[in-house]
């Protein structure tokens, strides 16, 4: 059975005089320990897609199930990396982790515990007590990432994670995350991710699934069945991006 | 600040309000009675006593200023349809020259304490109070409203409500601003307090034990060298605060400050005042003692907001509040408007109809002060904001003279003005520059100080220099801070002419005939309530007209013209 499934959903922002129709009938499914990746132009709605799945926001019309179930605001079985990190600055690296453990309701020892596992995960061991101006952009998401696992979340929703970064620090954390992904003893089943890099999405995504520009429509469904880890400057790899780059174009 | 409010609700707040305190104003004066009585001892050895008692009035008042901001901030920036009515309020309360008030709220506690001390002290603390809260108010509001997007979806994705939403995410994003607004809080507090020890009630003068009775009632006596002392001990006990508390407040508050730029490793520089805290033996135990004594009240508070089942009783809980504070508001008005009609039934009394001149006269009077400060403040400012070594002497120099309350110093300058030929005019005017001056001066400095670096290397490679580099450069640059300026020094300067124009020294009353000396004279000697009034309105009138078709206009054209950052 799918994880999550998007059925016919729309989304459309109204105010007196005008209404814009951002996503038009969008329907997908993600199955379970699949990566799936959103791409297509700025202001084509993925991000608000995004958002409906992680239960921050309601579609106008349609329906998304995690599970069979439809989803009623956030659960605790998707998490959500965002964009510019979204750190707390006035929380040190472990508060901010924890964060979520704790609006749940762990005891103090128990949430550290598993916090500091993430932590250490993603590598910033040592760095628990830092504040987060204290932390390279890189690291900052890294935080972000760990914060995001520590919910033991099956679906890993991630807000174009990598795009505040610089090139390098990108690279190294598109194959940190596809490690932690594969990591059997972690819980995340399936990822989606939002991006409008396509070498990125090509790089990563199982599938791919691409939106036309506003009103956003689903183009095409892509299946990448490159052997991983993949060449970014590999024949097939560079096929596969001209292929999605002329569906958009 | 001058944005947000609807022409009719501004209109509906205004009358409620002043309906409302004309009611309790109109009630409470019927009883003018006292119980008791306190003298002023004009000696030397009891001025540490008088000191604490006034430093704790401020402190009771900025208890109550910090909880009323973070209540009324919080339901205003989280409640849409809470905020269409309590802005508008709370820009009312901001515009209007709160000094004016002052009669209407003794009457008030007087009434509700019949007659006795504790009405009066309350009075006081009332009138500090009305000087702290609605910055840091507004402070908090617009510390909630502009958190970043981002930050509240991380709060709901990981489900932080309630009382840990408030104390982990509001809370610490209203820092920096409650910080900085809680230190002009206590400025204007001093400023408040020395006005509102001594109350006079019809015939009766009842004076409160502390610095600013005492600093009156030692000018009034002519004990020069007394008076001083007094001043001195004001000016060492802001001293003490602002090297010991704000100086490391500040510093400290810029941890919560969201980054903007490429992070990594910036470090806050930390001054003495700060590392006092963390490294000297008595401070470091002390500033322990209250962290763990602040986060464990925090923590009881989540625990007992988790406890409360959230969603089901706080909803409930405000619409009771709210509705009764409608009905008290609806009770009030009523009961305002009838005696507010009552009381302007004719015949009026003759002064009522000289009111639009003496706006005039006190218009023209502000008028002075601000071009006066004006002169001296503009290049005083654009020196200190290019010249490194000036600015650094100077400001710390500015800032001590800042924080002495203008009105501690009103018995001297009196002292020195009062024999000259039109030594009452002089004076007034220089009591008004008093509180204009310094809000025109830290506003320039910052808008100079502002102007990019890269703009001032452009103008250095063109060869711009002097009255061009001036006229292209500076001026254009520093407009929307002298309009900031501007607003807010005519704003202190209404509140200063209350003070002003009318001034006792020496057992003789010296006038200014203006709007505040109607005032006073009407509060002070005749008690006349169709004057007080009819003075209070026209003035909240004339400021609220003056903010509105004025200042605003002229604040969106700077803004949307001299503003360096484009807007979006």
């Amino acid at each position: 059975m799918a994880l999550l499934e998007v059925e016919h959903v729309y989304k459309t922002y109204k105010d007196a005089t005008r209404s814009l129709t951002v996503l038009n009938d969008i329907s997908f499914t993600i199955n379970k320990g699949e990566f799936v990746c959103l791409v297509g132009p700025s202001g084509s709605g993925k991000s608000t897609l995004l958002r409906m799945i992680a239960g921050l926001d309601r579609p106008t019309q349609g329906e998304i199930r995690y599970r069979g179930k439809p989803i009623n605001g956030v659960t605790d079985k998707i998490a959500v990396v965002f964009q510019s990190f979204g750190l707390f600055p006035w929380l040190t690296v472990m508060e901010n982790v924890a964060l979520g453990l704790e609006a749940k309701g762990v005891p103090r020892p128990e949430r550290e515990k598993i916090a500091s596992k993430y932590i250490d995960k993603v590598g910033l061991d040592g760095f628990e007590e830092a504040y987060p101006r204290e932390l390279s952009r890189g690291m900052k998401q890294r935080v972000g990432i760990a914060r995001a696992l520590a919910m033991d979340p099956e679906l890993l929703c991630m807000d174009e994670p990598f795009s505040a970064l610089d090139a390098f620090t990108a690279q190294n954390l598109r194959e940190e995350v596809l490690d932690l992904w594969l990591d059997v003893t972690l819980p995340v089943k399936s990822v989606l991710m939002v991006t409008h890099g396509i070498e990125e999405a090509v790089f990563m995504a199982d599938r791919i699934i691409v939106l036309s520009k506003r009103p956003a429509r689903v183009l095409a469904d892509v299946k990448i069945e490159l052997p991983r880890p993949r060449n970014m400057r590999d024949q097939a790899f560079a096929a596969i991006v001209d292929k999605i780059y002329s569906l958009l174009f | 600040m001058l944005k947000r409010v609807g022409n009719l609700g501004l209109t509906v707040v205004t009358v409620a309000l002043l309906s409302a305190f004309a009611y309790f104003a109109y009630h409470g004066h019927r009883i003018t009675e006292l119980a008791g009585q306190t003298t002023v001892f004009p000696t030397l050895g009891i001025l540490p006593y008088y000191a604490l008692r006034s430093f704790l009035r401020m402190l009771a008042a900025y208890f109550l200023s910090l909880i009323f901001s973070l209540a009324y901030g919080y339901k205003a920036a989280t409640d849409a349809r809470a905020e269409k009515i309590l802005l508008p309020i709370l820009d009312v309360l901001q515009s209007v020259p709160i000094l004016g008030f002052f009669p209407a709220a003794i009457y008030f506690f007087v009434s509700l304490f019949r007659g006795s001390i504790l009405g009066i002290e309350l009075a006081s603390i009332f009138l500090i109070f009305t000087s702290q809260a609605w910055n840091m108010t507004f402070g908090f509001y617009e510390s909630i409203t502009t958190i970043p997007d981002e930050l509240k979806e991380v709060a709901d994705a990981y489900r932080v409500t309630g009382w840990r939403r408030f104390v982990k995410l509001y809370l610490p994003a209203g820092i920096p601003k409650l910080v900085y607004n809680s230190i002009l809080s206590w400025s204007g507090g001093w400023y408040f307090l020395i006005a509102a020890e001594i109350i006079t009630i019809g015939p009766v003068e009842y004076s409160l034990p502390g610095l600013g009775s005492y600093l009156i009632r030692t000018a009034e006596e002519g004990e020069l060298g007394l008076t001083l002392a007094g001043l001195a001990t004001l000016v060492a006990i802001i001293t003490v605060m602002n090297t010991f508390i704000w100086h490391p407040l500040s510093t400290w508050a810029e941890n919560f400050k969201y980054e903007f730029e490429t992070g990594g490793g910036r470090q806050v520089p930390k001054g003495w005042g700060y590392r006092l805290w963390y490294e000297a033996p008595v401070f470091r135990e002390l500033r322990k003692l209250m962290v763990s004594g602040g986060s464990a009240l925090g923590r009881a508070l989540v625990s007992l907001g988790s406890k409360l089942p959230g969603r089901s009783y706080f909803p409930w809980f405000s619409r009771i509040i709210s509705w009764g504070f409608l009905l008290l508001l609806a009770y009030s008005l009523l009961r305002g408007l009838i005696a507010l009609v009552i009381l302007f039934l004719p015949p009026w009394h003759p002064e009522i109809f000289t009111i639009p001149q003496a706006i005039f006269y006190s218009f023209l009077r502000l008028l002075a002060a601000y071009i006066l400060s004006l002169l001296w403040t503009l290049p005083v400012a654009i020196w200190m904001g290019h010249n490194e070594k000036a600015y650094n002497v100077l400001m710390p120099v500015f800032e001590v003279l800042a924080s002495v309350p203008a009105t501690a110093l009103f018995p001297i300058l009196v002292f020195i003005l009062v024999g000259f030929a039109g030594g009452m005019e002089l004076a007034a005017v220089l009591l008004v520059l008093t509180g204009m001056q310094w809000y025109l001066l830290f506003n320039i400095v910052a808008g100079v100080k502002s102007i990019p670096k890269d703009m001032k290397e452009a103008a250095m490679v063109f060869g711009l220099k002097g009255f061009k580099y001036l006229h292209r450069v500076v001026f254009p640059a520093l407009i929307p801070s002298l309009v900031t300026g501007s607003i807010t020094a005519w704003g202190g300067g209404w509140n200063a002419l209350i003070v002003s124009e009318y001034v006792v020294y020496a057992g003789q009353t010296y006038m200014a005939f203006g709007i505040g000396s109607l005032l006073d004279k009407a509060i002070y000697s005749t008690g006349n309530f169709q004057v007080i009034w009819s003075s209070l309105m026209a003035m909240v009138v004339v400021i609220v007209t003056l903010n509105r078709f004025f200042w605003r206009k002229l604040y969106e054209w700077a803004a949307a013209k001299f503003s360096f950052e484009a807007e979006e």
